[in-house]
Formats: structure tokens, sequence, C-alpha cells
């Protein structure tokens, strides 16, 4: 039990009440002050003759693939070196399914983003053995990048505000009824099996055949609220889609961003990459979407930077920065095409 | 008349459950956070209203659309009809703080989770243009302390039904390491009393509202003394059902976050100021009136070398009157300063 006389803290300082009330209102002043005065500059929606143009040019073949389809690729490209080679998807589409067309001939963009913490409610994702939770790490790291983005102009929306359990049926069906541009979904790493456990990775909508990917999909997708056979049909539906290349672009920009950011204070962490694996909640998304794996759990050095806000903090601006990065690219790209 | 009587001060505890309201009229109000309407032309004949709030939206949920638009805290995002209510209940709050004194303008002070994003605080504030003069958003647990004269070298923890705020008060306005908003609080107690006891009696029928009511009355943590035993039917005829063990565990799952929350926040106080403050952990809010909270709590301060945990005088309205003392205590030039 307690001291029989403890401290007791001052009482009525008008001193300290005035500094305290000072501090209210520059809290206040900030909070009006950083109110987005205007969105960012905006591209004008696109126009029907520049579809029809742009229709055509793809249309017109090859030419146009090589010299605007890697676009994005070129750009992004100095990411993740040390990552291995996504799987080149488009070279092996489905019998029957539409010839692959560069996302570059459609570029849009980018207004309101959806902002995907993972896991949530009694899905608690992984944990330490102190406590620290994957669930609560996504949430917070999702609300701050949120507000960044806010902040920036976007327009933001949340699969989940609180410690709910949402499914990732759910998760992309808001989604897709907001209309969104982009939409990118954040979780927490363990990494075992004799891997380095420390590492950052960014996924991308596509097939793996690297076990490991294919077991942290499994894990991801447990909670999604689809039936088998809605997944084979969805799964079945995905590889020549235009929006697994801007995906892609996205990865990258924000890979890039999140190593080079946390490598400034832990630079023993570990660049995993870009990669592609089906996750669902990527699968079921009709805008180019990303899960990015921020950090990882299982290395206790990580976690104990995990739990100071200083490092989630740090890993948002990353993540905002990145997404920033791609929409100014997406911008710059409409901006070439329309020149042409 | 001086500018101090030309207004009307308030303070509001904005809550996911419950919103309180303390004016410098002396007036006090709390009000069940639901705002409904009817769901048509009949129902509107039945419950003669436009617009029901609080609890007379709950009698009449059946013919309503009804709504409790904060989740955790916050403003739910994404649906008008929740940035509605949350002015219905805001203005109504502030209708019957106001009643008579018609002429006067009015100065708020609003409480909110201590995280609250800044998009959600500049909700607010559109939310409330028109309706008050000028506006102070801060920290509910902020308030707390405020209204406590609680303002140094002192814990707060304030219970609410969305979110538990925690805050170390340092003689400044609490930034972002000082604070802590945790979701365990008293819907997550009440989704697992539900849950556990529909897994014990699958064949009992009660409400969330019925849950609700049974944590408030009964809810204790340790030991109890004597059995809690409430009524609910079982197809359509009334059991009584022995709720002492599920109503226990729904009540301790506080315990753990709340004593892992505590001594991650006294960790990072100034090592000379750590005993002061663990002997000056202060309780608020609805859900901190749980037998035995402070006492267990308190037995986890022990293992740090003990403290003391206490509970403020008047839990529900704590925030309220904390909010109304940094009204009436703010300057003429701070109001211009954040004039709505």
């Amino acid at each position: 039990m307690p001291a029989a006389s403890p401290p007791q803290p001052p009482r009525r300082n008008p001193k300290l009440k005035r500094r305290l009330l000072a501090g209210v209102v520059d809290d206040n002043l900030r909070a009006i002050r950083n109110q987005p005065e205007g969105r960012l500059h905006r591209r004008p929606p696109v126009s029907w003759s520049f579809v029809a143009a742009a229709v055509a040019l793809s249309v017109a073949g090859a030419a146009l693939w090589l010299s605007l389809g890697g676009v994005l690729d070129e750009l992004a490209a100095p990411a993740a070196a040390s990552a291995p080679r996504p799987a080149r998807l488009a070279s092996a589409p489905r019998a029957g399914a539409a010839a692959r067309v560069s996302s570059a001939v459609f570029p849009v963009a980018v207004r309101r983003i959806v902002v995907d913490p993972g896991h949530g409610g009694g899905d608690l994702g992984t944990r330490t053995p102190t406590g620290l939770a994957e669930k609560e790490l996504t949430l917070d790291i999702g609300r701050r990048l949120g507000t960044k983005l806010a902040e920036a102009g976007f327009e933001v929306d949340y699969t989940r505000a609180g410690d709910t359990r949402v499914s990732l049926r759910d998760r992309a069906r808001l989604a897709n009824e907001r209309g969104a541009d982009l939409f990118v979904s954040i979780h927490v790493n363990w990494l075992e099996d004799g891997r380095a456990n420390r590492g950052i990775e960014t996924y991308y909508l596509g097939p793996s055949d690297d076990p490991f990917v294919v077991r942290l999909a499994r894990d991801e997708n447990r909670e999604s609220g689809y039936a088998l056979a809605d997944v084979r049909r969805l799964l079945d539906s995905i590889y020549a889609d235009l929006r697994q290349e801007q995906s892609r672009g996205l990865a990258r920009a924000v890979q890039r961003q999140l190593v080079r950011s946390i490598r400034e204070v832990a630079p023993e962490v570990a660049d995993r990459g870009v990669k592609s694996a089906p996750f669902l909640v990527l699968v079921t998304t009709q805008m180019p979407a990303i899960l990015a794996e921020v950090a990882s759990l299982s290395n206790a050095e990580e976690a104990r930077l995990l739990a100071q806000e200083g490092y989630r903090e740090r890993i948002a601006v990353a993540l905002c920065a990145g997404i920033r990065s791609y929409s100014e690219l997406v911008a710059s790209t409409a901006t070439q095409m329309e020149a042409r | 008349m001086s500018a101090k009587e030309k207004f009307l001060s308030v303070g509001i505890d904005l809550g996911t459950s419950q919103s309180a309201i303390a004016a410098s009229n002396d007036t006090r109000h709390v009000v069940d956070s639901y705002v409904g309407w009817p769901v048509d032309m009949v129902a509107r004949k039945v419950v003669k209203k436009a617009v029901l709030l609080g609890e007379e939206a709950l009698d009449n949920r059946a013919v309503l659309d009804l709504h409790r638009p904060l989740e955790q805290g916050l403003i739910k995002e994404g649906s008008e009809k929740d940035l509605a209510a949350v002015k219905e209940i805001l203005a109504h709050l502030i209708r019957l703080a106001v009643a008579d004194d018609r002429e006067r303008r009015v100065r708020a002070v609003v409480g909110v989770p201590a995280e609250t994003m800044r998009v959600n605080k500049q909700q607010l504030r559109q939310i409330l243009k028109g309706t008050v003069d000028s506006l102070m958003i801060v920290s509910e647990p902020f308030a707390v302390a405020y209204g406590i004269d609680a303002l140094l070298h002192t814990m707060i923890v304030d219970v609410g039904a969305g979110t538990t705020d925690f805050c170390v008060m340092r003689g400044r306005y609490p930034t972002e390491e000082d604070q802590r908003t945790l979701t365990k609080a008293g819907d997550s107690v009440d989704d697992l009393l539900a849950k556990l006891i529909r897994e014990r009696h699958p064949e009992v029928q009660f409400s969330e509202y019925m849950v609700r009511t049974w944590k408030e009355q009964h809810g204790f943590v340790g030991e109890s003394k004597e059995k809690v035993v409430v009524s609910a039917p079982v197809h359509g005829k009334m059991h009584e059902l022995d709720i002492t063990e599920p109503l226990r565990v729904a009540c301790e799952s506080l315990v753990a976050p709340f004593s892992e929350t505590m001594i991650d926040l006294l960790a990072a106080v100034d090592p000379e100021y750590q005993e002061t403050v663990r002997q000056n952990v202060i309780l608020s809010g609805r859900g901190a009136r749980i037998r035995g909270l402070a006492k267990e709590l308190q037995r986890a301060l022990d293992e740090l070398g003990g403290g003391k945990v206490r509970m403020v005088d008047d839990p529900v309205f704590a925030g309220a009157l904390g909010g109304l003392a940094i009204a009436h205590d703010a300057d003429e030039s701070d109001w211009e300063k954040v004039a709505a």
C-alpha cells in the first residue's frame, strides 16, 4: 500500500494555469491553421476525347507500350535493389484474357486514399510476449498516416477507426464504395524460419511461389469473409489486371521511402523488397492497392522501437512520402501523355 | 456588462456513450449520445418529433433510424447522418445549458480523446460553426486534470465507453508523448461480457443495452462477496441468470492493458518525479466506476515501489467541469484567437 503521506501536487497555481492555457490556444491554432487551405493541384477529369485518344493509342499497339508502359517502372526502378525480382505476371495472361494495357494509358490524379490498419478487435495479428500487438501498432500508424495525408490535401478514409474487427471483404467493399484511388494496407511482420528476423517488405497483388509469402498470405487472408468459390473466381480474374502495374509502382515508391527513413535510425534493417502475393484484401479492391509490412515484431530491438511514438511517426511519415511520390509520378505521367 | 457576463461559458465532454455539459449559469446535463430520426411518416406521427435524442431516442429505437455517431470517441467517418447526429447532440446540450439565457453567446471548451486526429477536430470545429461563438478543443484527460487542479506530476486515467485516455501532467499542455488512448474501455467490456454470457447461456435473449446496464450496476474486479444475478428472457419467459464470473472476467480485461499503459507512461517521466506521479493517479469517467478497479491498478503500481490510485469526486461530470474551468480562466484574447 502507498506511503502514509504521499507527495502532493501543487494547487491553484495561476502562473502554471496561464502556461497551460497558452498551450491550449496554441494547440487549437495549430489545428486551425493546418487545415488544408486547398487540395493538391488536381488534374481535371479525364476528358472523353482524351480517353478516346488513349484507347486508340493502346490499340495502335506495341510502340506505345514500349514507350509508355515502362514509365512507372523506370522512375521507380532504384527501389529495392536487393529485392527479388517480382514475377512478370503480364507475360502469362489467362487464356482468353484481354491483352495487358499499360497503366500509363489511363493516368488519373490520386484524390481519395483508403488507409487500412491491419487486424483489429479479437484479431490481434502478431504480438510480442509482452503484449505489444500488431492491431494496435497498425491502427496507430494508420491514424498518423491518415492525418498526414489529409494535411497534404488528400481525402482519407479508414477501414477501421478503432479496435474493431473488420473482415477483409468489408475492408475492400469500403474502399470500392468510396471510390478510392489508392488502398494502403498496413501490417507488422513476424519473421522466423532462419530468415533475418528484421526487415521491411511491401506487397502488391499477384501470385507467389515463395512458401514464406504463401504462408503469410494465408495468415493475413484468414479473416476474409469470402467463400472458397469466391476466392477462386477472384484469383482467376486478376492477373491481367491493369491495376497490377500501378500497384507495383506504388509499392516501390513506398518501400523505397520506408527503407530510407528506417535505416536512418536502424541501419541493420533488411530491405526485403517489393513482392507480389495474393492477399485477398488486394484482390478485391478495385484500385491500385498495396500491403506494407512496415516492421517486424519478431525482432526484440524492433519491438522496442515500435513501442516508441517517434518510431511509429517515422514510419507514417515514410509511408506518406511514398504515396505522395507515387501520386506526383502519376500526375506527371498524365501531363506527358497530354503533351503527346 | 463584462465580457465574461456577455458570454455563457460551457464545458462539454463529448462521449461515445454519454455526453455531458456544465455551464457558467450552474446548469449541468448529461445525455446518451444517441440520435434517431423517424424511419417514415408513420413513425414521425408516432414519435411526434423530427429528431429524438438520448434516452428518448433509445426508448423509441424500434421506429427510428438510430445513430450512435461516435465510435471510440471519434466521429464516425463517411456518413453525413453521423455528422448530423453529432451536431444534434451538441446543439441539444447547448440548448439545455442556455435554457432561458438565449441572449448570451456561447464559448465552448469540448473535451475529446487524447489522440483524436486533427481531421476529426476540424470536423468538430466545422460542426459547431454557428452554434458557438468561440471554441477550444482539448484532450479529455487534460480537461479533467485542469478541473481538479491536478496540473503537475499527476496521471489522469479517464475511462469512457469508446476509449480510455491516459495523460501525465507535467506542467505543460500535454503532447503526444504524455498521452495514450486505448480502445479498451466500457464498450470493450460490454462486448466481452455479452460474448461470455452467450457462450454460457446461448438460449438467453439480451440486448447491448441490457448488458451495459448490468455492467454499470454490478461491474467489479477482484473478489465478489455476493453473486450477481440478473433477469433475462429465454423463449419469452424471464429467467434468473448468474453472471458473476463473466462479469468479473469482462471487467478484469481492463486491468492488464491499463496497468501496462500506466507503467509505460510512468517510465517516461523524469526519474525524480516518478514517485510523485505514482502517488497521484486519478481515475475519472463513467467507465471508472467499476468496483475495485482503483485498488487493482494500485496493486499494479506495487511492482514499481507502490502508488495511490483514487477516483475523482464526480466521474461523470469531471471532464465537462474541467472544460468549464478552462473556459472560465481563458482570457478575452485567447477566445478571440479561436473564434469559431
